[in-house]
């Protein structure tokens, strides 16, 4: 029961990191590890031997017990995101892969519908299909009833920083979704990552927070920790709210005065 | 000797007639990382790299992981 399941694969870890943005690939090694992330995003671009060193395959690769999930970022449409996805399979050797297709690159916002077509196809083809989405109760149904292995609604617009501005609509997709619903995207401190834990979720998922951190490893392990405390928090029960204040030390017998 | 011409992630080559995939990947320095090939939109796996010979027009694509969210 501690363990994240994504369709046949069980993961120890709940923060799912990825790997954009860092200033360097050792900052970003350093923070995998200090994360103790089990799923890292990686996206999909074109080979250039004048930047040989921005391959990420190898310096990931040296890393035990880490599965890749490619992302489809850069696709526009559901074709070429099940283009992205095929090869992105051939290379890693996963069968995970982050459907993010959003065709405007003002407000990356994902287009629900070319997700929906893309998600389809690629459920059927026995992808573990991880759909980045808006965070929109009646799509996420429609994408675990097609074999989604997850839904990712977003907290707020990619690299924002804005945080949770969605919370309720995420709340209802949790309450409504028997696949792990994800928070993906917007996050900007482990605060809030806690209560995305708190609140249901089954793994977040935190890329610009730690990359641009000016120490990317420790808030890698801030967030580690934000995102354990916040689900241990959640299997321990939280307390109700009470609309008024509930004493919790007793109001009679003060030192034998009797009032 | 004569040659072909391609189109290598969207700029035009010149290749010795005959080439394969993987003397494509040597030329570029590409051996010795793991990359994805694809030509013509079809996947050319690395067992096949080698036997695959490259025609005039062809579109290659050669791809790798770089950093995402």
């Amino acid at each position: 029961m501690n363990s994240l399941r994504l369709g046949s694969y069980t993961f120890t870890s709940r923060l799912i990191l990825g790997t954009g943005k860092f200033s360097s690939v050792s900052a970003m090694i350093e923070a995998v590890r200090a994360s103790k992330a089990q799923l890292v995003t990686v996206a999909l671009r074109r080979f250039n031997r004048e930047q040989a060193e921005d391959d990420l395959f190898g310096p990931l690769s040296e890393i035990e017990g880490l599965t890749l999930m490619p992302n489809t970022s850069g696709a526009a449409t559901a074709k070429e995101a099940v283009k992205a996805a095929h090869i992105s399979r051939e290379l890693s050797g996963s069968p995970f892969i982050k459907v993010e297709i959003h065709p405007n690159p003002h407000h990356l916002m994902p287009d629900p519908i070319e997700t929906y077509e893309a998600c389809k196809i690629l459920a059927a083809e026995d992808f573990i299909v991880m759909p980045y989405i808006p965070a929109d109760p009646v799509l996420a149904k429609r994408l675990e009833e097609v074999g989604c292995s997850s839904v990712m609604p977003l907290g707020s617009a990619i690299g924002s920083g804005q945080g949770l501005s969605t919370a309720e609509m995420v709340k209802i997709i949790i309450r409504e979704s028997n696949i792990p619903v994800i928070v993906d995207a917007g996050l900007r401190s482990p605060s809030e990552a806690c209560a995305a834990m708190e609140m249901g979720c089954e793994a977040v998922l935190v890329n610009s927070a730690v990359a641009v951190a000016r120490d990317p490893a420790a808030m890698a392990s801030a967030f580690a920790k934000a995102v354990e405390a916040g689900f241990d928090a959640r299997n321990a029960g939280l307390m109700p709210r009470s609309g008024s204040a509930v004493a919790s030390s007793p109001l009679t017998s003060f030192l034998g005065a009797a009032r | 000797m004569s040659t072909i011409h391609i189109t290598l992630n969207g700029e035009k080559r010149e290749l010795p007639s005959g080439s394969s995939v993987a003397d494509l990947l040597k030329l570029e320095c590409a051996e010795s990382q793991k990359v994805a090939v694809v030509v013509n939109e079809n996947i050319v796996r690395p067992d096949k790299r080698e036997s695959a010979v490259l025609q005039e027009n062809d579109q290659v694509e050669i791809l790798v992981f770089a950093g995402g969210g």
